[in-house]
């Protein structure tokens, strides 16, 4: 199977803005990738490029094995922007009756169904969406991503107008698109939210990828360890696997070790030390 | 096919907004003022007697033509400021970054919305121009000579304006858009007036830029191709034996020659395909 997206040296200047600067990435099928970054770091840029909507100053790549802009392969991919709202004088329904017509699909409504279910606005479903909350859009976009069970799913900040319980809702979608082989790249601040869910993140910077690789890779260089001995807590910096014999050269040496705590740092930390500028 | 999509999309828009009511609640007041107009004319009397066929003819017949005018520019400034925003309202809110992730070419979107406001348009021009039509038959008994041919030209008038402004739209802000195009109609307009200044006073030079504003723009001549099928045979008899009358824009002498309106179909497509190379070079 071919990767989800493909993309070498992809790049995009805005004028005398970078950005999006040399941008190359692989997303594995079914696989859900963290595209991390401070604001104006070049996300919402790279889902526009990867979509077409965007034209690219540099770079090629795939999505799904066809080359990016290939109309055909739109049909499986899905695609909630960071910004937008739908007409106001329609409602929930009749935008994804829409969307089901421009996707040509067979059973429209009982897809329809099924998307409003599952981002929680079937209730509602007949309102107009000048009528809906910020996060009932939110929802509805959701909605229109999931419609006709796309293959490859670009999500720009998901959960930005969301309460708890959507987040909460988005995340275990999340994890069902992933168990159904859907690849989801994954735009979002909420980093504690990106641990969970995805395998690997990439993060941006200016427009530059400062770190890319799965999660645990990423948190390993940063482990340390902290040891209770009698005289109190004492740090050691080192990786994971050398903890065993740090404890055996303590104990080597004479020492009563109370307890052992590897230190973990989130995420969070780890992306503070990347882009918070020296 | 797509494009229809797009378009039974902009009518639904069209028709759910208020705009609809608020438009027939205006036609239906010229509407009004109209047949209490013509009806009074009909009654009228000269010197206690009443105005003879010929007379009542006539005056109807200048009703009719200063009614088509009037109609032209609403119908234009109507055209710009509908058109514009079925092309980048979408733009401007954000909707068509999910429309363009679907498997559509960003043409039909630009087909479509062209195609969705001319249909709403052209249903402006035959309802509300008919009902006009027969309003002044009703109180006069006068018809003009080519009725169709007349809101044909109208919806050619209406068609230059919409293209004009959809394609302005694929990259200005919606009210900038809808306002250029208005101001192109306005100029042509001006430039009609110009050509036949120039014309009458035998200036070349000022004939020219008229005649040039009016290729650039070309409502002009559609309005002329609307006046003469309105204008009954005796006026234009009378405007071709006094050429330098006072230039209006309410007689001619002559239809617009067949180059011209080739001349205009061509335009159309030329700025249609403008607009739609231009949408689909736009960052988004
Ligand atoms: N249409 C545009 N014209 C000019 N510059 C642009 C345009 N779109 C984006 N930019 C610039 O490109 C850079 C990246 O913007 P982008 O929207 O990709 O950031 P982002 O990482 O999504 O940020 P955020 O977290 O705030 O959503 C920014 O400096 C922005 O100002
Ligand atoms: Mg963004």
């Amino acid at each position: 199977m071919p990767d989800a997206i493909a993309v070498r040296g992809l790049a995009k200047r805005y004028g005398r803005i970078d950005a999006l600067h040399d941008l190359t990435l692989r997303v594995a099928p079914g696989e859900c990738l963290g595209f991390l970054g401070p604001n104006g770091a070049g996300k919402s840029t790279a889902v526009k490029l990867l979509l077409g909507l965007v034209r690219p100053t540099g770079g090629d790549g795939e999505l799904l094995g066809r080359p990016l802009g290939d109309r055909a392969t739109r049909r499986r991919i899905g695609y909630l922007p960071e910004i937008f709202r739908y007409p106001g004088w329609l409602s929930a329904r009749e935008v994804l009756a829409f969307h089901a017509r421009l996707l040509h699909l067979a059973e429209a409504p009982r897809s329809i169904d099924a998307v409003l279910d599952e981002v929680g606005l079937l209730a509602r479903a007949d309102d107009r969406v000048a009528a809906y909350s910020k996060g009932m859009q939110q929802r509805l976009g959701l909605a229109v991503a999931l419609l006709g069970d796309p293959d490859l799913v670009f999500l720009d900040e998901p959960t930005s107008a969301l309460d708890p319980l959507g987040r909460s809702d988005v995340r275990a979608l999340i994890e069902r698109l992933r168990a159904r082989g859907t690849a989801v790249f994954l735009n979002s601040h909420l980093l504690g939210e990106v641990e969970r869910v995805c395998d690997r993140v990439c993060i941006v910077d200016g427009g530059h990828v400062v770190a890319e690789g799965a999660i645990d890779a990423l948190l390993r260089g940063a482990h340390g360890a902290r040891v209770l001995l009698d005289d109190g807590w004492h740090h050691y910096d080192v990786t994971a696997a050398e903890i065993p014999d740090v404890v055996a050269r303590l104990v080597a040496g004479g020492a009563r070790v109370h307890a052992v705590e590897p230190k973990q740092i989130s995420l969070e930390e780890r992306f503070l030390e990347l882009v918070r500028p020296a | 096919m797509t494009a229809f999509l797009i378009a039974g999309l902009t009518l639904r828009e069209l028709a759910r907004r208020r705009l609809v009511t608020a438009v027939a609640v205006l036609t239906l007041a010229i509407v009004a003022f109209t047949l209490w107009g013509t009806l009074r004319l009909a009654g009228a009397s000269v010197h206690g007697e009443a105005l003879p066929t010929a007379g009542l003819r006539g005056a109807a017949a200048g009703i009719v033509i200063l009614l088509a005018f009037l109609f032209s520019f609403v119908l234009a400034l109507g055209a710009a400021l509908v058109a514009a925003p079925a092309m980048g309202e979408s733009v401007a809110n954000g909707e068509i970054l999910t429309l363009l992730a679907r498997p559509i070419r960003r043409a039909d979107v630009v087909f479509g919305r062209w195609l969705g406001t001319l249909a709403a348009l052209i249903l402006y021009v035959a309802v509300t121009g008919g009902i006009k039509l027969a309003v002044v038959r009703f109180a006069t008994g006068y018809l003009p000579p080519h009725p169709l041919a007349a809101l044909a030209f109208l919806a050619g008038l209406a068609t230059v304006v919409t293209t004009a402004s959809i394609a302005l739209a694929t990259r200005l802000p919606v009210l900038a858009a809808g306002i250029v195009a208005a101001l192109l109609f306005g100029f042509a307009w001006i430039g009609g007036i110009l050509e036949a200044i120039g014309l009458a006073l035998g200036n070349t030079g000022l004939a020219d830029a008229g005649t040039v504003i009016t290729l650039a723009f070309p409502t002009d001549a559609l309005w002329r191709g609307a006046l003469y099928a309105l204008q009954p045979a005796v006026m234009t008899a009378a405007v071709t034996t006094m050429p330098a009358a006072t230039p209006n824009p309410f007689s001619v002498a002559a239809p617009p020659p067949g180059a011209l309106i080739a001349w205009a179909c061509g335009w159309v497509l030329a700025v249609f395909a403008a607009g739609v190379a231009s949408f689909r070079t736009r960052d988004l």
